[in-house]
């Protein structure tokens, strides 16, 4: 009967129902454990245009391209701050481009961020800074905070300053801090958002192994932003290597063999380049070519 | 040359119209954010802790400066209301007017705006500078709402503070006019606090009470919003916080006109 009078009124038929949706947070283990498809993004002029890319879990991803080129922008749609104007963004099986805020906590609770400045809190001492998220999460005694507030201070070389304030820190220091506070919690999933830039060569390179030591050692997933090409390759052919019971810094000097990170090149809110960093270095194309020299 | 007028007229009724668009979007984010934030205070997670600083920031450190205000503003209004009441020789009822008019406008106006010169701006660059520096960013990142956070604690302090500094205003400026009162119209201090006391009803007292409520959430939120929406960084933070200065109190002075006008309604003076 129903069917009837919306034959007669011309009506078309209601959609099949759906097949449910996977819980948020569910993903399959084969699959990437961030996904890009097609993702646009515009605001007074595109951002991102057709971006679509996976990151395997373990892996690192290493996203080049110059200033204003949507690097940032990337980082900020993984962890929701931003929502894409079409396609979609998961993060371990949670389709983050159309969660909202309140839902978003679970999802960012697997990610770790160093901000360009570090983006500490100014009002905070370092050792609040760092256990920040832990006091906030509310289900970690406070000497229990404190224990794991130090030992990520160890882990960054800077235990002895703990009751400093930011604004006492050196621009290396702060990023460190950043680097402990973003890892405090144990994440998946490290962002690093120009994490070496403005720092001189000799404490980029206390950045970079940090970063190396994460990777190699935790197995944690890592998304390095960068336009400074010296620390890209510093993380690509770095790993830790265990000598006389400590793990030390070692490098490939051989980019051929590398395995387990891919370089990306942004252009004006598109893909230019996907591939290693030996593909990336042999490019015959003469933006990256450039963009290399 | 006809077209030429054309286009000029069409991109200008254009820019209007994106003029207009943009500015009714800022209210219903302001309103939006207004909410949230009022929504905030009476719903758990409270941080009680940004709270008591920032009834301290709001309360405390702007003691003096509503204090100082009250004072000469109560001296003067009585040398003032004195030398036109002489002219009636209705002298003795300056303890009256002085107490009227603390309590039902100039306590709270005065109160509200020195409170925005120096708290509501500061909001706006504190909250400014933690946008520019990422640090909003950092707070959602590591799961913290920054509305709950920073918002609602800075809502409930004016809330809470406006009204107490009001208070101290109002008394202190009553206190200044009796000064005058005594030492410079010659009147004596019983008849000037029996005066004042004569003159106050339950109507002053819901006057001056509803007023700095309404005045704190303005500034505040005001504050808050300008911080909250900084952009262009450094440069961006002065222009939010000149901003929230000129608008809170723009809408501050304003309101007090319509307040006036429905509590006059609500409760007439006898």
């Amino acid at each position: 009967m129903r069917e009837t009078i919306r034959a007669v009124l011309g009506l078309t038929p209601r959609p099949a129902p759906a097949p449910p949706e996977p819980p948020p947070g569910f993903r399959d283990p084969d699959e990437p454990i961030i996904s890009f498809r097609d993702v646009h993004l515009s605001f007074d002029r595109p951002i991102l245009q057709g971006v679509s890319f996976d990151l395997a879990p373990g892996t690192t991803k290493v996203i080049l391209g110059g200033s204003g080129s949507g690097k940032t922008t990337i980082l900020r749609l993984i962890l929701g701050l931003l929502k894409p104007d079409a396609g979609s963004i998961h993060v371990d099986g949670a389709d983050v481009g159309h969660m909202a805020e309140e839902d978003l906590r679970p999802v960012r609770m697997k990610l770790g961020m160093v901000f360009q400045e570090g983006a500490l809190f100014d009002s905070l001492t370092v050792g609040e800074n760092v256990g920040y998220r832990l006091v906030e999460d509310g289900n970690v005694s406070e000497a229990e905070v404190e224990a794991r507030v130090r030992e990520m201070l160890g882990f960054v070389g800077l235990a002895p300053f703990y009751g400093r304030m930011p604004s006492e820190l050196s621009g290396g220091q702060r990023r460190r801090v950043a680097f402990a506070r973003a890892l405090v919690a144990r994440p998946q999933i490290m962002l690093y958002d120009e994490a070496t830039t403005g720092l001189d060569p000799i404490t980029s390179t206390t950045i970079t192994d940090l970063i190396v030591k994460v990777r190699d050692l935790d197995g944690v997933t890592s998304i390095l932003v960068t336009h400074q090409l010296r620390d890209a390759f510093n993380v690509a052919r770095t790993f830790m290597a265990r000598e006389n019971g400590e793990f030390v810094p070692k490098v490939v000097e051989d980019l051929s063999t590398l395995e387990g990170t891919e370089f990306m090149m942004l252009r004006q809110g598109v893909v230019e380049f996907k591939g290693t960093p030996h593909e990336l270095q042999t490019s015959e194309d003469p933006y990256i070519k450039e963009f290399l020299s | 040359m006809a077209s030429r007028t054309q286009l000029l007229i069409l991109s200008l009724g254009r820019r209007l119209s994106q003029q207009v668009k943009a500015s009714v979007l800022a209210v219903q984010d302001y309103v939006l954010l207004t909410a949230r934030g009022l929504a905030a205070l009476v719903t758990p997670p409270r941080y009680q802790r940004e709270l008591v600083t920032q009834m301290d920031s709001i309360g405390v450190q702007s003691l003096s400066i509503v204090v100082l205000t009250g004072m000469f503003t109560g001296m003067v209004l009585a040398l003032q209301s004195a030398a036109s009441l002489d002219a009636f020789g209705a002298r003795p009822y300056v303890g009256r007017l002085v107490c009227i008019s603390m309590v039902r406008e100039l306590g709270p106006v005065l109160t509200a705006l020195m409170v925005t010169g120096r708290v509501g701006s500061g909001m706006a660059a504190e909250l400014g500078s933690m946008v520019v520096t990422q640090q909003i960013d950092a707070l959602r990142v590591l799961g913290s709402d920054p509305v709950r956070k920073l918002v609602a604690p800075r809502l409930g302090a004016a809330l809470i503070m406006v009204p107490l500094l009001t208070v101290i205003s109002d008394t202190v400026g009553i206190f200044g006019g009796s000064l005058i009162s005594i030492f410079n119209l010659k009147l004596s201090w019983e008849f000037y606090w029996r005066s004042v006391g004569n003159a106050m009803v339950i109507n002053d007292l819901v006057m001056g009470f509803v007023k700095p409520l309404a005045f704190g959430l303005i500034l505040s939120s005001v504050g808050c919003y300008m911080g909250l929406n900084t952009t262009g960084g450094t440069q961006g933070v002065g222009l939010s916080t000149t901003r929230s200065v000129v608008v809170a109190s723009v809408t501050i002075l304003s309101s007090d006109f319509f307040i006036t006008k429905v509590l006059l309604i609500l409760f007439p003076v006898a």
